[in-house]
């Protein structure tokens, strides 16, 4: 009896020492699984932001480094967190567009187009809460989960994409590198999310549009279409009540990161009961309360002239449009922001309110080498 | 004999230290300040139609301010104070659906300040110069001078108060903003900052571990208060907001307004125990 102890203890020696010689420990499925053996040596990401930037907060619990920034954006790049591997975070969030897709409403790999137009990522680091057109994720990494599993995007779930990412032949290396984990098994949706959140925070302007230059730089001058539209734009003068009181330019990032009623829907009549009548209510989906009904983020105007189609729904495809809307006053509504109001414009001020934004565009961010896709 | 020693050290140590103590102990009460508004003496709510003048509504969609350098005085001329804030923002917005809010208020800070009895409160109403100068890039996100949205960049200063809603110009019972009945007052710059020192007629009492509730109650309709001719051509004290339906303090005109809106959160308040 002893000696059967003996040989089944022979046994499993010899074939753990195969194991051994592979270097690394099975998982439950088969796979290699260790990766201990893999130099984790964690190097904090040295963000650069341009002049008159504050400095971004960064959570404590997902510090920027460099290899998880470089996962981060591996994975936004990466098609494979769709259900069908044909949609990435890019598709709907190209560098080319500001990250947005310049269409109206984003489609999702089944073909069905959702209700709503991608937001850029311009600067969305800076975002510290109510993320989204409704402000309904309160950190990047929480916003970065739900794509996937949205059933008009990406469609699939989280666990399949984490199998692919412990199946794949770099990502378990990259997860190790990034975050420290022993073994593939410790790869989550979490570490995925708060990777992709990483790679957005490094999503900053470069300081180098017409319009910072113009701050930044001795000798740079707007021309005189830019400064007159510059001027229509920040001034309350002459009935124009200025773009600056939701668009504001501290910070340069021409948003005040509020929700408002912008006046675009026609809701049939003025009244409370009207606010039903929104067929997004947009914030109202979260907070519940029907005055928030219709009430959207306020976008920033940086590379607005690459983000188009405009407003949440896309429904303006043109900044004219978009410019013809404000000065009328847009439609009442009792939630309506104040601060939207009719105001006389030429369309010589249209157009020199148009120029200027021109010089709100920042292709050295568009292009930066740190932001394109690493697979191409 | 080793034990009695240490009692023999420890104990004249136990009772200097005790004899120490005691004349030393400060004795403090929390002070928690609540903020609360009303219009003409009814609860004030957002996106509910309230009376301007005869024949003419004014419905509101945002009232929120700055509070700063609050303090309790000892004596009314002494400079004996004992600082509560010295900057916080009050955001008394609260709609229509969101009554007992309303009511509460909105709590500000509790504060442990020394038991006793104090005569003034002191209150700053918008961002004091020394603050004003910084801008939100100074803060973190979680600060109360952090908010973009309640600064202006080109002229440097943050916005103290915002009063925005809509006034029914024509009496339709219709709030059309195409036909430019809505209001903005976006008040700010040193030259608005108003301080006020409050003498309730019983003193203010902090007792020794317990919370003393200080209700500051303002009253909108009074912060449209305009003695000046120019601004009120009714004749009925208030402002006509019908013509002056906006400041935002880079004209002069609409810096004399915005002053003297600043100027009314003095007569605008009453403080209550």
């Amino acid at each position: 009896m002893r000696r059967l102890y003996l040989f089944f203890f022979a046994f499993g020696l010899i074939l753990s020492a195969c194991g051994d010689d592979e270097g690394v420990t099975p998982d439950d499925d088969g796979m290699p699984g260790d990766l201990s053996d893999i130099p984790y040596d964690p190097v904090a990401y040295n963000l650069v932001v341009p002049e008159g930037y504050p400095q971004m907060e960064i959570p404590s619990d997902n510090p920027l480094t460099v290899d998880g920034v470089e996962l981060g954006r591996h994975l936004f790049y990466d098609p494979i967190l769709s259900a069908d591997s044909t949609m990435s975070c890019a598709s709907c969030h190209a560098p080319s567009g500001s990250f947005t897709d310049q269409l109206a409403v984003s489609v999702g790999i089944d073909g069905i187009a959702g209700r709503r137009s991608s937001m850029s990522l311009l600067n969305i680091g800076y975002v510290y809460e109510g993320l989204f057109w409704d402000g309904r994720s309160s950190t990047l990494e929480e916003q970065a989960l739900l794509p996937v599993e949205d059933p008009i995007e990406m469609h699939n779930q989280w666990p399949n994409v984490v199998d692919k990412f412990k199946e794949h032949e770099n990502y378990p290396t990259m997860f190790r590198k990034a975050f420290g984990i022993e073994s593939r098994s410790e790869i989550t949706k979490e570490l995925a999310a708060k990777a992709i959140a990483q790679f957005e925070r490094t999503l900053v302007s470069s300081g180098q549009s017409k319009y910072e230059q113009v701050r930044n730089v001795p000798g740079i001058f707007f021309t005189p279409e830019e400064q007159e539209g510059f001027e229509l734009f920040i001034f309350e003068e002459n009935e124009h009540p200025g773009c600056t009181h939701c668009h504001k330019t501290f910070n340069q990032m021409f948003t005040d990161h509020r929700f408002l009623n912008n006046g675009i829907e026609d809701l049939g009549g003025c009244d409370v009961e009207h606010l039903n009548n929104f067929p997004d209510i947009g914030l109202g989906e979260v907070t519940g309360n029907i005055f928030d009904y219709g009430k959207f983020r306020v976008p920033t105007l940086l590379n607005i002239a690459h983000t188009g189609p405009y407003m949440h729904d896309g429904r303006f495809e043109t900044l004219e449009e978009v410019l013809d809307h404000y000065s009328s006053g847009g439609f009442c509504a009792p939630n309506l922001d104040p601060n939207i109001q009719p105001f006389p414009m030429s369309i010589e001020e249209r157009d020199a309110i148009i120029t200027f934004l021109h010089t709100l565009t920042d292709t050295v961010f568009m292009n930066n080498p740190a932001h394109q896709n690493p697979f191409e | 004999m080793r034990k009695i020693l240490i009692i023999l050290i420890s104990l004249p140590i136990f009772i200097a230290s005790s004899c120490d103590k005691d004349p030393e102990m400060e004795v403090v009460g929390d002070v928690e300040i609540i903020f609360r508004a009303n219009y003409d003496g009814e609860l004030f709510l957002t996106q509910k139609d309230y009376e301007y003048i005869p024949d003419m509504s004014i419905k509101f969609s945002t009232f929120d301010l700055y509070v700063s350098n609050i303090s309790l005085l000892k004596e009314e001329s002494s400079t004996d104070e004992s600082e509560l804030v010295e900057i916080d923002f009050v955001d008394l917005s609260f709609d229509i659906n969101q009554q007992s809010r309303a009511e509460e208020g909105d709590t500000v800070f509790t504060k442990k300040v020394p038991a006793g009895s104090y005569k003034g409160f002191k209150i700053g109403f918008g961002v004091p110069a020394d603050l004003n100068r910084t801008s939100p890039n100074d803060y973190g996100s979680g600060d109360v001078l952090a908010t973009s949205s309640h600064y202006w960049a080109p002229l440097d200063s943050y916005i103290f108060s915002k009063i925005e809603g809509f006034v029914d110009k024509d009496n339709d019972g219709i709030y059309e903003t195409s036909e430019g009945e809505g209001f903005t007052f976006h008040l700010g710059r040193d030259e608005v900052y108003t301080e006020r020192i409050i003498f309730p007629s019983d003193p203010i009492v902090v007792e020794d571990g317990q919370k003393l509730e200080i209700y500051i109650d303002i009253d909108v309709k009074k912060l449209f208060n305009m003695p000046i001719d120019q601004f009120d051509t009714n004749d009925d004290n208030l402002l006509d907001i019908e013509v002056y339906d906006g400041a935002h303090g880079n004209q002069e005109e609409e810096l004399i307004i915005a002053k003297q809106l600043m100027r009314n959160y003095s007569e605008a308040t009453l403080l209550e125990q």
